[in-house]
């Protein structure tokens, strides 16, 4: 692109089209004083500082309730990221250069004066370090206080960009809403103050390489697509499994559950990312015009059908990797008679023309044997075997696996003959692991995605139709939970999910996958 | 050898764990007995035969101790493109009518993140005739359909050099050849042929990006519009070749643009915007490992970033480098328009 080209398309001719530097700009944490900041939004800046992906023209405005000074939140910033493995003397020039642009205003998200100050520091900060009028906010408050942050941003004018070159977008953190009713009415909240295209939902799942290798695996590849269909698949499952309980979070565990905590975000985005057809562009709109296509045609269960097709349980004692633990009950913060569900399994159709009779089985659960993730598409068995029954009996339907963590890479399962005067065929795996073949540091989620929003690419962010989509999906659940309907199975720590989530998919024949 | 890697600036690296599997020596052999033992070695244990390689790098060295140097930094290499190398040494103490290959095979795992990754390395030494015909001894060695770069460390191929037919791509250092009067048309005139990956500019990198990161948002960028002075101090080579990337980034004149002879690279750029100066700078300023940029607007913003660069280790360039296979059209046209500055 020559330099008239680059003046046309307002880009940098110097930049390097594989590099994706960020504008220059200032970051606004709501929640600065807060465990998000400390733990994951400081690491990824320090990051992106380190690989040299930010300008000089950048800095960060810390906003929380917590009274502290500019030096003190310099200090404190300093202080947790070393404690959480950055910093350290060998990138010490970068932090001083660094935060020396870091401001810190502490004040009430409901006081008007606190936007004030706010307003005052961006316009100090666009003169003194050429932050060029661009903000990105990011909501890392407890979601209950989102309408207040975004309304005083709003009746201060600080939702607004300031010129035509100028940007102001928002990052807000899941849950987005707690269910269909309460998303629609923050949405509306939301673009009261900002276009769609100024927000940025975030879902940390989709920032992590291997759910972005679906997209690869998939779209880049003619071997595969042409199999993933309702001709050759049988099913689908998809598994994200911990094996961790809720550790400190049992408050907050309390209120949300499997359902709210994982199968509205990180599960619908895997299985939209799985069923949806080839986007014409991998562009932003491109890939979640068709995320949003794909979970329009998963199917709305009935108050009926959630009784058969959807299994919730909780997890009692047992144990786990050679320790003992607590069952959820006896946790910390959760009530001693809590009906929270810390398993969801369930059986979806999907009605188009892809995917027509191929049943998808999720599940996701706490102190589960192992922490895995992965998307499992099992192949039609072949029409005819010409083997006698003898030798096929240790062959397993063909299946493929992709691996998202850990591990991360992706199983064939196939038949082979066993060596030998006998002909016996049995199921063999083929492994490839991503780690094996691309040995290069990965971005942290995190990090990709703050770089995402600030240089205004949104194609891993959620739209506001496609949340809404995910809260339809899970939303008759919900309800069903309410009533009361569906009746709380138990299952023992450190096994694979209770009974009923087995007999669910066996009753069409089929069983869970052991990940 | 010691001086072909250490005088690109670089290094030494910590040396990294492998563990060698299995190795096989033999003179006076042919490159099917070669073969065979390689792939005996790798029959002989699981943790060989297992293997996921990216790549077939060859190197050509002058001695048997320059393949022992450049073997190491590729075994760095390992843990981020786990490769089959092929050494290629060419012996020239005596002036053999006959051909002759002696061979050192060795398959070795190199752990990295718990993980252990087989690559495996096979040094010929070439005498005689053979030495001017690598490409027979490239071909039977490179993994089926990847691409296979070629390291030259210290020389560049002359232009009927039949091994550039067996290659994808040629690894050069501008910074070890910069110095010879022709080394930047003979490298030109590689590129139109194969895909050339120069280490200098994979060190130039971060100025590259930090220069470039001076110009983001719409305050900076008018100002390349019009650009007074551009100063470029470094080594020859690396310093031309910045100056060219500018230069052909921007379409500037040759008249503005200055270069002097300096240990570490600066870069100083000077331009104007509705009557306003502004001056643009990254700078290594000493022997630690921290570029500084500024940028100072006449009543306007001013300020300092300072980053950190890695360690120049030769292994940690070569792999960034190897991550991009195809042909670089910028850093073509930043070595087409060094050309102009030679003059």
């Amino acid at each position: 692109m020559s330099l008239e080209q680059a003046a046309q398309a307002d880009t940098n001719p110097l930049a390097d089209p594989e590099e994706r530097p960020a504008p220059p700009a200032v970051f606004v944490i709501f929640g600065a004083s807060g465990d998000l900041t400390s733990r994951k939004l400081m690491p990824a800046i320090e990051r992106l500082a380190l690989r040299r992906l930010l300008p000089p023209g950048f800095a960060v405005v810390g906003v929380a309730r917590t009274e502290m000074t500019d030096d003190d939140f310099r200090e404190r910033m300093k202080e947790l990221v070393e404690k959480g493995g950055g910093g350290g003397p060998e990138v010490r020039h970068v932090w001083e250069s660094f935060v020396g642009a870091f401001r810190y205003i502490a004040g009430a998200y409901d006081d008007p004066d606190t936007f004030e100050r706010l307003k005052k520091v961006l316009a100090e900060l666009d003169q003194e370090r050429g932050t060029s009028e661009n903000r990105l906010y990011y909501l890392a408050t407890p979601p209950s206080t989102f309408p207040t942050v975004i309304n005083g941003l709003h009746d201060h004018g600080l939702s607004t960009p300031s010129s035509q070159h100028a940007f102001a977008r928002i990052v807000i953190e899941k849950p987005y809403g707690h269910d269909l009713q309460s998303a629609l009415e923050l949405d509306r909240v939301v673009h009261e103050a900002f276009d769609e295209k100024q927000v940025y939902r975030i879902d940390h799942y989709l920032g992590k390489e291997t759910v972005q290798n679906v997209l690869a695996l998939r779209f880049a590849n003619a071997t595969f697509e042409p199999v993933w269909n309702r001709r050759y698949i049988d099913h689908i499952q998809i598994t994200v499994a911990e094996s961790l309980g809720v550790e400190h979070r049992g408050t907050f565990y309390e209120q949300a559950g499997a359902l709210r905590d994982i199968v509205q975000n990180h599960v619908m985005q895997v299985l939209a990312m799985t069923l949806m057809e080839p986007p014409v562009t991998f562009d932003a709109d491109g890939i979640r015009d068709e995320k949003v296509k794909a979970l329009k045609a998963v199917e709305i269960l009935t108050p009926e059908k959630v009784k058969t097709q959807v299994v919730r349980a909780q997890y009692g004692r047992g144990w786990v990797g050679g320790a003992e633990v607590n069952g959820y009950r006896e946790e910390e913060g959760v009530n001693p008679h809590s009906t929270t569900e810390t398993y969801v399994a369930m059986k979806l159709k999907v009605d188009n023309w892809r995917w027509a009779g191929v049943p998808v089985y999720l599940r996701t659960g706490k102190r589960l044997p192992k922490r895995v993730t992965e998307v499992a598409l099992q192949f039609n068995r072949v029409p005819h075997l010409p083997f006698h029954l003898k030798q096929v009996e240790d062959l397993e339907p063909d299946a493929l696996v992709l691996r998202i963590q850990p591990d991360e890479g992706i199983t064939l399962r196939f038949g082979a003959k066993v060596p030998g005067q006998a002909f016996r065929v049995r199921s063999v795996s083929m492994d490839f692991f991503y780690g094996a073949a691309f040995l290069e540091e990965t971005p942290d989620a995190y990090e990709r995605l703050l770089l995402d929003a600030l240089i205004g690419d949104a194609t891993l962010f959620i739209r506001s139709d496609e949340v809404q989509r995910a809260w339809r999906i899970v939303d008759p659940l919900l309800q069903a939970w309410e009533k009361d309907d569906v009746a709380l199975a138990k299952y023992e720590s450190g096994t694979w999910g209770p009974e009923e989530a087995d007999q669910l998919i066996e009753a069409d024949g089929r069983r869970w996958r052991r990940p | 050898m010691a001086s072909a890697l250490s005088g690109s600036g670089m290094s030494l690296q910590p040396s990294v764990d492998f563990d060698t599997i299995g190795s096989w020596e033999a003179e006076n052999v042919t490159a099917d007995q070669v073969q065979a033992a390689l792939s005996g070695l790798r029959r002989h244990e699981e943790r060989a035969a297992v293997r996921t390689s990216v790549l077939t790098l060859v190197i050509v060295v002058g001695s048997t101790e320059e393949a022992s140097e450049h073997i190491d930094v590729v075994r760095h290499l390992g843990a981020r493109h786990p490769s089959r190398t092929l050494v290629l040494v060419l012996s020239d103490e005596e002036d053999d009518e006959e051909s002759r290959l002696d061979a050192t095979v060795t398959v070795c795992a190199v752990e990295r993140a718990g993980r252990q990754i087989a690559v495996e390395e096979v040094v010929l030494e070439c005498r005689g005739p053979a030495r001017f015909h690598l490409d027979s001894l490239v071909l039977p060695f490179a993994l089926p359909d990847l691409p296979v770069a070629v390291w030259l460390s210290t020389s560049l191929p002359s232009r009927g050099d039949p091994l550039l037919e067996a290659v994808d791509r040629v690894v050069v250092d501008t910074r070890v050849v910069g110095y010879q009067p022709d080394a930047l048309s003979r490298l030109s005139a590689l590129s139109h042929r194969v895909a050339i990956t120069d280490l200098s500019w994979w060190r130039l990198k971060p100025w590259r990006n930090l220069f470039a990161g001076l110009f983001e948002g719409h305050l900076y960028r008018p100002f390349l519009r019009d650009v007074h002075h551009l100063e470029v101090t470094g080594h020859a080579g690396p310093r031309h070749l910045f100056a060219g990337w500018v230069m052909s980034r921007l379409d500037l004149p040759r008249s503005v643009i200055h270069l002097g002879d300096a240990e570490h690279l600066s870069v100083k750029l000077v331009a104007s915007h509705e009557g306003r100066r502004g001056r643009f700078a990254v700078e290594r300023k000493g022997d630690e490992r921290v570029i500084d940029a500024s940028v100072e607007i006449d009543d306007g913003p001013s300020f300092q970033q300072k980053v950190q660069i890695g360690e120049a280790w030769p292994s940690r360039s070569l792999a960034d480098a190897l991550g991009h296979m195809g042909h670089n059209q910028t850093y073509e046209a930043a070595l087409e328009a060094a050309l102009g500055l030679l003059h």
